[in-house]
């Protein structure tokens, strides 16, 4: 009877214990073997991941969650840190889906990278990041949570940054870093808030006492957090600079992991939100703005890595949108899905860019069909599986956020962005899919293309079989917490499949008119706005660091000599004082004989009425 | 080379550069022919001005067209400067003075390079102070012209600054 939660907690612990077990042997400074990273990273990674599906099975079965309390860590009498780690129905179905995608990753690097002399430091930066994205999804209290998501930023920076040789690769990283630190003053203020007011930091105590606050302030803080977390409009450049980074890292950070922390963290604090009206309408309009804005410049990039990186962003704006819905359990549902074709298209495409000799523009690539078919499939499975077709993984996820989008009585503005947004995705997936696989190639006769490589091979074959199958097993699996709307007009039950038929359409006629015999450059001027991605960067990475450099010379040069030395003290009342004498004497002008004669004129008019 | 561009450079500079970014925009090929084709044809019809002042005007007008014409993000080959993989090997090269800090166990694995290496700067150090000479001689009162260095012109002599040449890393380091 009590062994089902002895079980579960035993497997999760020696799941956590199984990754971090090449963690610690590295830190014996006798050198690795060159196939450590192999043999013994990706050995571990896939064994936590069958050990932690034992768990899911227990909560499929019987529905246990656990709260483990491990280590009483700071505690004094008012206020209590624990290491306390979580495993609800978020948490347990998360940890299997990552570590699935990172045991895929991971044999998919151990090709990619296998020309760096540095690979068992690489392996050994992603499994830390593994783990830190672990602690933070299963983390009981907000400690925990920001000792996982400040890990998983300095992870990111470390790993988009790996070839650091290249100056682009460090600004990127930097500015990863930079927009996270952003978002993190709103985790720490959420923080600092439940700390002074609740008096914990357990999420538990928070849920129990956020009745009786008005919890507008710390929910905020949290939006921000997500939104810069997870690269939401305003705080959204570092994602597509992040494609500077080797492709592993983007597929495993920038898309199917790291990025989903800020909608996890609004997912896992979802009830404080529920009843904030404010707060959920933030997070719709901010994800549609986001989705249209992320899928517009989508439209026109030519980076291979660049466009899925923005495919990314709008999912991730999607995600917010349903947690303005109220509709946690859609968002993790589409976390989970989207992980699976996300990582495998990032996957295809690093295959695709290693067997084109470091080739990542689509303007050079095409008719992969015949030379990778396999890639060249499974690239076209996950695009189909991102547009949500009909019974794929994404359709699952995505059309019930849409129809509960449509169903909802909210904000019908950010209904239009998010369809237009859906039929762009179209639009920009068979971009892809038609300059790379279709047409005849367009890049120089290199090497032979090859597929033979079952370290290529098996990774991008298990996430496509994910990419079918994964939102059947989950819908049936695990039923909705909330139950959706079941009738709804003919229409609205259509209006993403019709979207993206749409969207799929006019992206065909489109591409056919490619190869015709029009003007060469484009006549709207949207072009340009969309390839440079809304002049957003070119604006705020030149116009903040400008102010800030100003108010700084101000301050050094101006603000105690001129101000307080000056301006406050002796030329301030100066200047005071010369306008007021000016003001006063402007009107005297020294006209001494008119004054008297006035004088006199006006003292015996006077005397007269008085003697009258 | 002098300091200004010859009329002739500044043009093809501007055919390559139009060429590229026309072919930024028709990304398929036969489309690309085309249209570069008649790019051609535009710049063949006035090659025969002896004008200078009409050529240098049209010059400019040909700069004004491609300006408003350019593509926003051209395509650059992923090597050259400004590509997706330039510099990327750049962390993984290691400048050749490390090598003098190997310890000799590790140098024992490698003997006759390492012998050959002592004459090699034995040699390099007698050539240092004829090298500086020659520098010192050659380069211009107000700084060096360009980056280019001059070849030995003594017989016997070695060229400056050979040894930075000679123990460069390699492009793709392994």
């Amino acid at each position: 009877m009590y062994m089902t939660p002895m079980m579960l907690s035993s497997s999760l612990v020696l799941t956590l214990n199984i990754l971090l077990y090449p963690l610690l042997t590295a830190l014996d400074p006798t050198p690795k073997k060159p196939q450590w990273a192999s043999t013994h990273v990706k050995t571990a990674v896939s064994t936590a991941f069958f050990i932690s599906l034992i768990p899911l099975m227990m909560f499929l079965d019987q529905g246990t969650e656990s709260i483990m309390i491990n280590w009483h860590w700071m505690n004094t009498s008012t206020f209590d840190i624990n290491i306390s780690f979580k495993f609800d129905h978020y948490s347990l179905i998360f940890t299997p889906i990552a570590l699935f995608v990172s045991w895929s990753i991971l044999e998919f690097a151990s090709w990619y990278m296998h020309s760096d002399p540095y690979m068992n430091r690489f392996f050994k930066y992603l499994l830390l990041f593994l783990v830190a994205m672990i602690v933070l999804v299963t983390a009981n209290n907000m400690f925990q949570l920001f000792i996982g998501w400040e890990g998983v930023g300095i992870m990111s920076f470390l790993l988009i940054g790996w070839w650091y040789g290249r100056s682009d690769a460090n600004t990127a990283a930097l500015q990863a870093v930079l927009y996270n630190r952003v978002g993190d003053i709103g985790l720490i203020l959420s923080m600092a808030w439940m700390a002074t007011n609740m008096n914990s930091w357990e999420i538990q105590q928070i849920f129990f006492l956020s009745k009786d606050f008005n919890m507008t302030l710390p929910l905020l803080g949290l939006i921000l957090a997500a939104t810069g977390k997870s690269a939401q409009f305003g705080l959204h450049p570092w994602l597509p600079s992040a494609m500077e980074g080797p492709t592993p890292v983007s597929a495993l950070l920038h898309s199917s992991t790291m990025v989903v922390a800020g909608i996890f963290l609004l997912i896992r604090l979802h009830p404080l939100m529920e009843n904030n009206q404010l707060a959920l309408t933030t997070c719709l309009c901010l994800g549609a703005l986001t989705t249209l804005f992320t899928a517009t410049c989508a439209l026109t990039q030519n980076d291979i890595k660049k466009i899925v990186a923005f495919s990314t962003s709008s999912q991730l704006g999607l995600m917010m949108v349903t947690i303005g819905l109220n509709q946690p359990q859609l968002a993790f549902l589409h976390i989970c899905t989207h992980a699976f074709f996300k990582a495998m298209l990032f996957l295809c495409s690093g295959s695709i860019i290693h067997s084109l000799n470091d080739e990542q523009d689509i303007r050079k690539m095409g008719g992969l069909h015949k030379l990778m078919p396999f890639t060249s499939s499974c690239l076209t499975i996950g695009s189909l599986a991102l547009t949500g077709t009909p019974f794929l993984a994404g359709f699952f996820s995505k059309d019930a956020i849409i129809e509960a989008l449509n169903t909802s009585h909210l904000n019908a503005w950010a209904l239009a962005l998010t369809l237009i947004a859906t039929s762009f995705t179209a639009v920009y997936s068979f971009r892809v899919v038609f300059f790379v696989t279709m047409g005849t190639p367009r890049f120089l006769p290199l090497s032979p293309i090859n597929e033979n490589n079952p370290a290529v091979i098996n990774p991008i074959k298990r996430l496509a079989w994910g990419s079918i199958i994964a939102g059947l097993i989950i819908t049936s699996n695990f039923l909705p917490l909330k139950s959706p709307v079941m009738t709804m007009p003919f229409m609205l039950k259509l209006a993403a499949l019709f979207v993206s038929i749409i969207g799929l359409l006019s992206a065909m006629e489109l591409a056919a008119m490619t190869s015709k015999q029009f003007k060469t450059t484009p006549t709207l001027p949207l072009h340009n706005f969309s390839n440079m991605l809304g002049f957003f960067p070119s604006t705020i990475h030149r116009l903040m660091p400008k102010l800030n450099l100003t108010l700084g010379q101000l301050m050094a040069t101006q603000l105690l000599d001129q101000s307080w030395l000056e301006k406050s003290g002796p030329k301030g009342i100066a200047s005071m004082q010369i306008k007021m004498s000016t003001h006063a004497s402007d009107p005297q002008q020294g006209m001494i004989k008119t004054y008297l004669t006035i004088f006199l004129l006006t003292s015996t008019l006077a005397i007269l009425l008085m003697l009258l | 080379m002098a300091a200004y561009l010859t009329h002739q450079q500044k043009v093809l500079r501007l055919y390559k550069k139009s060429l590229r970014h026309l072919e930024s925009w028709c990304i398929f090929r036969d489309k690309y022919r085309f249209y570069a084709c008649l790019l051609r044809g535009r710049f063949d019809e006035n090659k025969g001005e002896k004008d200078m002042v009409k050529a240098t005007k049209m010059l400019k007008a040909g700069e004004e067209e491609f300006w408003a014409n350019q593509h926003p993000q051209p395509y650059l080959f992923p090597d050259s400067p400004g590509g997706t993989s330039y510099e990327r090997y750049e962390c993984y090269k290691v400048p050749e003075w490390c090598l003098d800090h190997w310890h000799p166990s590790e140098k024992a694995q490698y003997p006759d390079y390492f012998a050959k290496r002592e004459q090699w700067k034995k040699l390099r150090a007698q050539s240092w102070e004829r090298e500086v000479q020659q520098l010192q001689e050659e380069t211009p009162a107000d700084g060096p012209k360009s980056e280019a260095l001059p070849p030995a012109r003594r017989e016997g002599d070695l060229p400056p600054l050979w040894w930075q040449y000679v123990t460069r890393p390699r492009e793709r380091p392994m």
